[in-house]
C-alpha cells in the first residue's frame, strides 16, 4: 500500500446478489497516475467491483473511499443511455447532470471527439459499435480525475480504439487515474502498470504490472 | 428541484418519441370522454314511448265541471319522453322491435267511465325487457300520479259543491236531473222564525253544529286525498347527480389506469435502459427519480383530465343535456387532477420499483389497478370493508375531489378533505417508492 493519498479506495467491499456472492470483501486502492486492469475470468466479479466502485452498486459490506472533490467517469459494459433520446441528447442531459458549464458545447465536443452522429435519430437506432461510443463519450462528462472503463474496446474498430486510449492514458499523465476490465492481454500490457485479477470473486493478485506473469495469467483464465 | 426537471424534460421527451404510448394517452381519454358524454347525453334522452289512443280521446274533456285539455296533458307528458301516436298493431310491432320502449293504451270507454266518478278507468302500459324500462315506468307513474292529483282536485270541488248546495241551499243536478235544496242557512233562519219550543230549540242545535261541521270539510276531503303533501325546497347539493358521477368516474378511471402504468413502467425503464447505476452514481438521488415520475404523472393527469373534461363538456353541450358542463369549475379541477394524478404516480412509482423491469412493472399496475377500481365502486355503505381498503388507496378519493370540484355548490371542504387525503397517500406511497428504488440498483 501507498502512503499517498488514494483517489479512489475500496475498502472491504463485497456484494451479494440474493444468495449469490459476486464479491467477497476487497481491499483495492486506485492512486493518482495509477493506470489499473482488472482482470479474470468471466463472473469474477471484475463489472460489479468497477460499479461499486463508482458508486453505481450498493455495497453490501465495507465501504468506498473517494478522496473529496473527485470526478469519476464510469462507463459500464452494457450501454447505459436512453434509447428514445439521440445521440447529442443523451450527452446534453448527462451534461447537465454532471453540472456542466456549457452543456451543449460539452455534448457537441464530445460528438466531435467520437465521431459520433449528431442527427436526431434515437440511440436506439445506432449501430453496436457507436452505442459502445456514445456509452463511453458519457462517461467523459463532467471532466472526471478518475475514469473506470467496463470492457471499453469490445465493439470498437481499430481507430476508435487508438482515440480512446489517447484520451484515457492523458488522465494519470495529469495526476488523475484510470481503471479498466479487459480480456484483452494485449491492453493490459500495452496501458496498464498494475493489474489486480480476480477469480470467482474473489481478489487474488494486486501488483505491478512486471509482477504480473503472463503465464500466471495463462494459469489463472484456465 | 433542477435535476428532478431535467428528468422530467426527458421523460416528457421520451414520451413524445414512444408513438404508440402518446397515440394510446391522446386516444384513451378521447374515447372515454366521447363514450362518457354519450352515457351522460343517453340518459337524458327522452325514451320514445307509443301512445295507442283506442277511445278517440276528444282535446278537451269535462269532469266534474272541470274542464281538461287533453293536449295540454300529453305535452307535459313529453317534457319526460316522447310520445307517438300508433295503432295497437304498429305499436305491439315497434316494441317488439325495440323502436318503442312502451305502450301506453288508453282503452275503449275511458274517458266515459272517467266521467261517471265512480269506477277507476284504467290505462294499460306494456314495457319492455331493457335497462331503461324502469325508467320509462317511473315516467309513465309520475304521468298517472299526475292525472289524479288534477281529478282529485276535479272530484274535490264536485263534491265540495254539493256540500255548499246543502249549507247554502239552491239548484243543483245528479245524472242529469235537476233538483232544488232549502239548504242549512234557511232551514236554521225557518226554524228561528216558528215557536221556541224544546224540539225546535234541539233541531236549531243540531243545524248550528252540523253547518259548522261541513264548513270544515273542504280541508278534511284534501287532507284525505293527500295524507303525505310534498314540497319542493332547492336544494344546496348537487346540480345534476348523474352526470356528475358519470364525469367523475370516467375522469379517476382513466387517469388511475395512465398514470399508474405510466409511473410503474418509467421507473422500472431506468433500470431496462441500463441507466439508473449512472444516475444513482451521485447524478440523481433515487429520491430525486421518483419524484419525476409523480410529477410526470400529474403533469399527464392534468392534460388528460382537462381534454376528457373539455370534450365531455362539448359533448353533453351539444346533445342539450341538462345541467350542462360547469366550465367555470375547470381551474377547481386543474388542483384535483395534479394531486391525484401525483398519488396514483407514487403509486405506480412503488410498483415499478418492487418490479424493477417495465413490462413486469406495466402488467403488475394493470393487475393491481383493476381491484382498486372495483374497491371503489363498491359504495361503503354497503360493504364497509371496501370502503375502509378503498380509502387507504387514490382512486376514490380522486373520484370525489373531482364529483365536488365540478359539482358541489359548496365544494370547498370536500375538495380539502380529499385534497388532504391525495396528499398524505402520495406522500407515504412516494417515501415508500423512494426506500423501494434501491432495488432497482441491484
Amino acid at each position: 500500500m501507498s502512503s499517498e493519498q488514494p483517489l479512489l479506495a475500496a475498502r472491504g467491499v463485497g456484494r451479494r446478489f440474493g444468495q449469490t456472492t459476486a464479491l467477497e470483501p476487497v481491499e483495492l486502492e486506485i492512486l493518482p497516475g495509477d493506470a489499473l486492469a482488472l482482470v479474470g475470468p468471466n463472473g469474477a466479479g471484475k463489472s460489479t467491483l468497477l460499479a461499486l466502485l463508482a458508486g453505481a452498486l450498493e455495497p453490501s459490506t465495507g465501504g468506498i473511499d473517494r478522496r473529496k472533490g473527485v470526478r469519476v467517469g464510469w462507463a459500464p459494459q452494457r450501454p447505459a443511455q436512453y434509447g428514445r433520446l439521440s445521440a447529442r441528447e443523451n450527452l446534453e442531459l448527462f451534461a447537465r447532470l454532471e453540472g456542466e458549464a456549457e452543456p451543449e458545447e460539452a455534448a457537441a465536443q464530445l460528438l466531435r471527439d467520437f465521431d459520433l452522429p449528431g442527427k436526431a435519430s434515437p440511440s436506439a437506432d445506432l449501430s453496436v459499435g457507436n452505442r459502445q461510443r456514445l456509452n463511453l463519450a458519457i462517461a467523459f462528462l463532467g471532466r472526471p480525475e478518475v475514469l473506470l472503463l467496463d470492457e471499453p474496446t469490445a465493439a470498437l474498430d481499430p481507430e476508435q480504439r487508438r482515440r480512446l486510449w489517447e484520451r484515457t492514458t492523458a488522465l494519470p499523465e495529469a495526476g488523475g487515474a484510470f481503471a479498466f476490465a479487459t480480456q484483452n492481454l494485449d491492453e493490459i500490457e500495452r496501458f496498464a502498470d498494475r493489474v489486480a485479477v480476480l477469480r470467482d470473486g474473489r481478489l487474488i493478485f494486486t501488483g505491478g504490472i512486471d509482477e504480473y506473469d503472463r503465464t500466471q495469467t495463462d494459469t489463472l483464465f484456465a | 428541484m433542477k435535476r428532478t426537471l431535467l428528468l422530467l424534460r426527458k421523460d416528457a421527451l421520451v414520451l413524445r418519441r414512444s408513438p404508440l404510448l402518446l397515440a394510446i394517452l391522446l386516444a384513451y381519454p378521447l374515447a372515454i370522454a366521447i363514450l362518457v358524454g354519450l352515457v351522460a347525453s343517453y340518459a337524458s334522452a327522452k325514451p320514445r314511448v307509443a301512445l295507442v289512443d283506442e277511445d278517440n280521446l276528444p282535446p278537451t274533456v269535462v269532469i266534474g265541471g272541470h274542464r281538461f285539455h287533453v293536449d295540454r296533458t300529453i305535452e307535459q307528458v313529453s317534457k319526460n319522453v316522447k310520445l307517438v301516436h300508433l295503432s295497437s298493431e304498429q305499436a305491439a310491432q315497434q316494441l317488439k322491435t325495440g323502436k318503442v320502449v312502451a305502450v301506453v293504451t288508453v282503452p275503449p270507454g275511458f274517458i266515459a267511465t272517467l266521467k261517471e266518478m265512480v269506477r277507476s278507468p284504467k290505462l294499460e302500459v306494456e314495457l319492455s325487457q331493457g335497462t331503461i324500462s324502469s325508467r320509462v315506468e317511473q315516467q309513465v307513474q309520475a304521468l298517472v300520479y299526475s292525472l289524479n292529483r288534477k281529478l282529485q282536485r276535479a272530484y274535490i270541488g264536485t263534491n265540495l259543491h254539493y256540500v255548499t248546495l246543502i249549507l247554502n241551499g239552491g239548484t243543483g243536478s245528479l245524472l242529469g236531473q235537476q233538483f232544488n235544496v232549502l239548504g242549512m242557512a234557511k232551514s236554521e233562519r225557518l226554524l228561528r222564525s216558528m215557536p221556541q219550543t224544546p224540539r225546535v230549540r234541539k233541531l236549531e242545535d243540531f243545524i248550528h253544529d252540523a253547518r259548522l261541521a261541513l264548513a270544515n270539510t273542504g280541508d278534511a276531503m284534501r287532507s284525505l286525498a293527500n295524507p303525505i303533501g310534498l314540497q319542493r325546497t332547492d336544494s344546496r347539493g348537487r346540480t345534476w347527480v348523474l352526470s356528475a358521477n358519470v364525469q367523475a368516474y370516467a375522469l379517476a378511471l382513466t387517469i388511475t389506469f395512465l398514470t399508474l402504468m405510466l409511473a410503474a413502467g418509467s421507473l422500472a425503464a431506468e433500470r431496462d435502459e441500463n441507466v439508473i447505476g449512472r444516475l444513482a452514481r451521485g447524478l440523481v438521488g433515487l429520491g430525486h427519480l421518483v419524484w419525476a415520475k409523480v410529477a410526470l404523472a400529474a403533469a399527464v393527469a392534468l392534460v388528460l383530465g382537462l381534454a376528457i373534461a373539455t370534450a365531455f363538456g362539448v359533448i353533453i353541450e351539444v346533445g342539450g343535456v341538462t345541467g350542462g358542463e360547469p366550465w367555470h369549475r375547470l381551474p377547481l379541477l386543474v388542483l384535483g387532477l395534479l394531486l391525484a394524478g401525483g398519488s396514483l404516480g407514487a403509486l405506480g412509482a412503488l410498483l415499478g420499483a418492487l418490479a424493477r423491469e417495465a413490462r413486469s412493472a406495466s402488467l403488475v399496475a394493470l393487475l393491481v389497478v383493476l381491484p382498486i377500481v372495483f374497491l371503489g365502486l363498491i359504495p361503503s355503505e354497503i360493504v364497509p370493508p371496501a370502503g375502509w381498503a378503498s380509502s387507504l388507496l387514490p382512486f376514490t378519493h380522486a373520484f370525489q375531489l373531482f364529483r365536488s370540484a365540478l359539482f358541489d355548490l359548496s365544494p370547498w371542504g370536500e375538495v380539502a378533505k380529499q385534497a388532504l387525503w391525495l396528499l398524505v397517500l402520495g406522500g407515504i406511497f412516494g417515501a415508500l417508492a423512494c426506500r423501494g428504488a434501491r432495488r432497482l440498483l441491484a
